[in-house]
């Protein structure tokens, strides 16, 4: 049936069925819910009647109003800090791991391999590690001598909850983090090394003159990945501190679900999210902003 | 050899991680079951005319269970009995996950089963799918017939009921020197200190899991203020949590206990699947828990003989209280098979064992509990407070308020100025309560 058809007309048909297909899985399933998230973020649907009243910008101004809501974006801030962090962990392991290190495979493999776990097992791990009474950590302290410091209640002290929490993070992701800064480095070229060395630029100066620069783009890749991480974190918070003590390490993203499920206001829970994703888009602008001008 | 280290490491890593996964949620769902809030269901279809009630015990009769863990054992057994006792009757048994979520959409299709457990739906709609059963020929009086009505007719019957009160370990009583078991506040107060000196830990409250702070918003302002309505009570008012009310006290008592250090050492870094073990080893003294607690403490390995249970004594009148709390409602399908059914739902109640079996207290008033705990319970001769039917008006406000009472109760017990907290919430409620014009 095909063959009567001119090659042209073939060519487009293939095309246009082969396209077809994914366009439309993409439409159904990621923008057509994504549409629908923002209407419902303009009602007050409790989730099961089947009356979505339209109430305009009031989900909006509830967002942005009430403190305890918008509030909880400064716990997000602990994750942006040890984020940071995670990154120059980073490059500084992948720089390692990328030398001719006797056993460097198996280093890789075991810095990688925490963000191979589910999260939440992750998160159950960590629940054995930090508790303080029974556990490993603060019996570590103790048998090292710190007999102050092993009494710590590290997920209890609404001052560090976020920290330690952020910590489970960096130990979870810096391996993925270092693997990608490895694809970077290993790019590369060589030659510009060995320029620089007859050159008489030492070990530091190669960092800062060569690999940087080169690696640049995958830095700012980097950089997203965490931004968006810190901004949506949610797993940690939910199994080890279901958001205590008294709201202490309660995120955004705990926040919605909870408005959402345990309240039943499905309208205010889509402004969130729409909110959230609005936060994510400044935040991102921001720092390609930063880092582009620096660039130049 | 480089593979095979990291291919052990790998599911070493696995295996500690997935034991760490398990358990934690027989507790969690236990005690969810006992509050079941009410909300509004989406699913509207009403039902198509009544079917021809047949005049005699006969034909197919389906179950839509809960308790996959059931099938192919217990049920093998309550099926021969009961067909032994109807032989008209071909019983059947289907188990759900997920239960709730799953009815309601088999509802909404039309068709389901002819027993089930009743949906969270508003008492209002029971009557669009669900059979009467007030004409069941109970043997005695049953608890918790009021609460899935409508109209003065019953819809739903209580598979069973548990209680909230001290889980105690006797063997730790014994080492701190407690020879009776406290009738008031204050002995329980020099009780917990007994056990303090001892060295044991007084009370396991799991306060960072949140959901065992429950009973110090449900069971234990009931006991307080004499009142069960309570929850429904707060859509009355612009300041339903006061220092003197019964939520007030309540929180007090925990706030107390924790000042005292009757509480884990840490109460932020609490681990409930531990503290099961603590307290069958003695390492910890008490619970204020459901009587489900119960069979979970035995299976961390204390002898039931050791395990004690008595009712909470929240005041200094010495007056033994306790709440009563219903478990799912079997309910009838008024499209099904209902007079089969209702034998069924009968039978369930009064002959099959399944209340003893899940150390439920029985939903006949007459019928004596089995699990010993229960029994020792029922010796103090605890005043039970039933629950009263959901208001939605509360829920409401609560849910505009976005108040999670249990995570208000962590702030109240761990703040400098309870009174702050207090006044906190209460200007969300009053605001929410504003908002919706109730």
């Amino acid at each position: 049936m095909l063959s009567r058809l001119s090659f042209n007309t073939q060519k487009k048909l293939i095309i246009f069925l082969f396209v077809s297909v994914p366009l439309l899985l993409l439409l159904t399933f990621a923008y057509y819910p994504a549409l629908e998230l923002f209407r419902i973020s303009f009602t007050s649907w409790d989730g099961l009647s089947p009356d979505r009243t339209w109430i305009g910008w009031d989900n909006y101004k509830e967002v942005f109003s009430n403190s305890s809501i918008f509030g909880v974006f400064k716990h997000n801030l602990a994750y942006f800090v040890v984020g940071i962090v995670q990154n120059i962990l980073a490059i500084y392991f992948a720089v390692v791991l990328n030398s001719k290190l006797k056993g460097r495979n198996f280093f890789r493999l075991l810095l990688f391999l925490p963000y191979i776990l589910n999260g939440v097992a992750v998160a159950y791990l960590f629940g054995y590690v930090f508790d303080t009474t029974n556990g490993s950590l603060n019996y570590l302290l103790g048998q090292l001598g710190f007999g102050a410091l092993s009494e710590t209640s590290w997920l209890g002290n609404g001052s560090f909850v976020n920290y330690t929490l952020a910590s489970i993070g960096l130990w979870r992701f810096m391996g993925f983090n270092m693997v990608i800064y490895l694809a970077a480095l290993q790019s590369i070229p060589s030659d510009l090394y060995e320029a620089a060395s007859i050159d008489g630029a030492n070990g530091w100066k190669q960092f800062v003159h060569i690999t940087l620069p080169n690696i640049y783009k995958i830095i700012e890749l980097n950089l997203f990945l965490t931004v968006t991480g810190a901004l949506e974190v949610f797993d940690l918070p939910f199994v080890l501190t279901k958001g205590g003590p008294a709201g202490a390490s309660e995120t955004f993203v705990m926040k919605i679900i909870e408005t959402a499920f345990q309240f039943n206001n499905y309208g205010l829970a889509s402004a969130m999210s729409v909110v959230l994703l609005l936060f994510v888009v400044i935040v991102l602008s921001i720092q390609r902003f930063l880092l582009n001008r620096k660039g130049e | 050899m480089k593979k095979v280290l990291s291919l052990a490491m790998v599911s070493a890593i696995m295996l500690t991680t997935l034991a760490a996964c398990g358990g934690n949620n027989a507790g969690n769902e236990t005690n969810k079951a006992t509050n079941t809030p009410s909300e509004n269901a989406a699913s509207n279809k009403p039902g198509n005319g009544g079917g021809e009630e047949a005049s005699k015990i006969i034909g197919e009769v389906v179950f839509l269970t809960n308790r996959t863990d059931m099938i192919d054992k217990e049920y093998v057994d309550y099926e021969k009995r009961f067909e032994e006792k109807y032989p008209g009757v071909d019983l059947k048994f289907e188990a759900i996950l997920d239960y709730d979520k799953t009815l309601k959409i088999r509802i909404a299709s039309g068709e389901f089963p002819d027993v089930v457990f009743t949906p969270t739906l508003p008492n209002n709609e029971l009557a669009n799918y669900f059979a009467p059963l007030d004409d069941i020929p109970f043997s005695g009086e049953i608890y918790f017939k009021d609460l899935k009505a409508h109209e003065g007719k019953m819809y739903g019957v209580s598979s069973g009921g548990s209680t909230v009160g001290i889980v105690y370990n006797k063997k730790a009583f014994e080492k701190a020197g407690i020879t009776a078991v406290p009738k008031t506040y204050d002995e329980f107060l020099a009780a917990a200190q007994k056990l303090k000196d001892a060295g044991i830990v007084p009370l396991a409250s799991n306060f960072k899991d949140k959901w065992p702070l429950d009973t110090w918003v449900y069971d234990i302002p009931t006991l307080i203020g004499e009142e069960p309505a309570h929850q429904n009570k707060r859509a009355e008012t612009e300041t339903p949590y006061t220092l003197d009310n019964a939520y007030g006290k309540s929180w007090g008592i925990l706030r107390e206990l924790y000042e005292k250090g009757f509480l884990e050492k840490d109460v932020n870094s609490t681990n409930w699947e531990q503290s099961k073990k603590d307290v069958a080893s003695g390492d910890f003294g008490m619970y204020l828990l459901g009587n489900w607690v119960i069979n979970q403490v035995i299976e961390n390995g204390a002898a039931s003989e050791d395990i004690g249970f008595f009712p909470f004594p929240s005041d200094n009148t010495g007056v033994a209280k306790a709440p009563l709390n219903p478990d799912f409602f079997y309910a009838v399908n008024k499209n099904g098979n209902v007079q089969a059914a209702k034998a069924f739902v009968q039978w369930m109640i009064e002959e099959s064992g399944y209340d003893d079996f899940s150390g439920f207290i029985p939903t006949l008033k007459d019928k004596e509990p089995k699990l010993p705990q229960l029994a020792e319970f029922n010796t103090y001769s605890p005043k039970y407070f039933e629950p009263a039917q959901p208001v939605d008006a509360a829920t409401q406000i609560q849910n505009k308020a976005q108040l999670d009472q249990a995570a208000t109760v962590q702030e109240f017990v761990l703040t400098k100025d309870p009174q702050k907290v207090l006044d906190k919430v209460n200007a969300a409620w009053a605001k929410a309560k504003k908002d919706l014009g109730l």
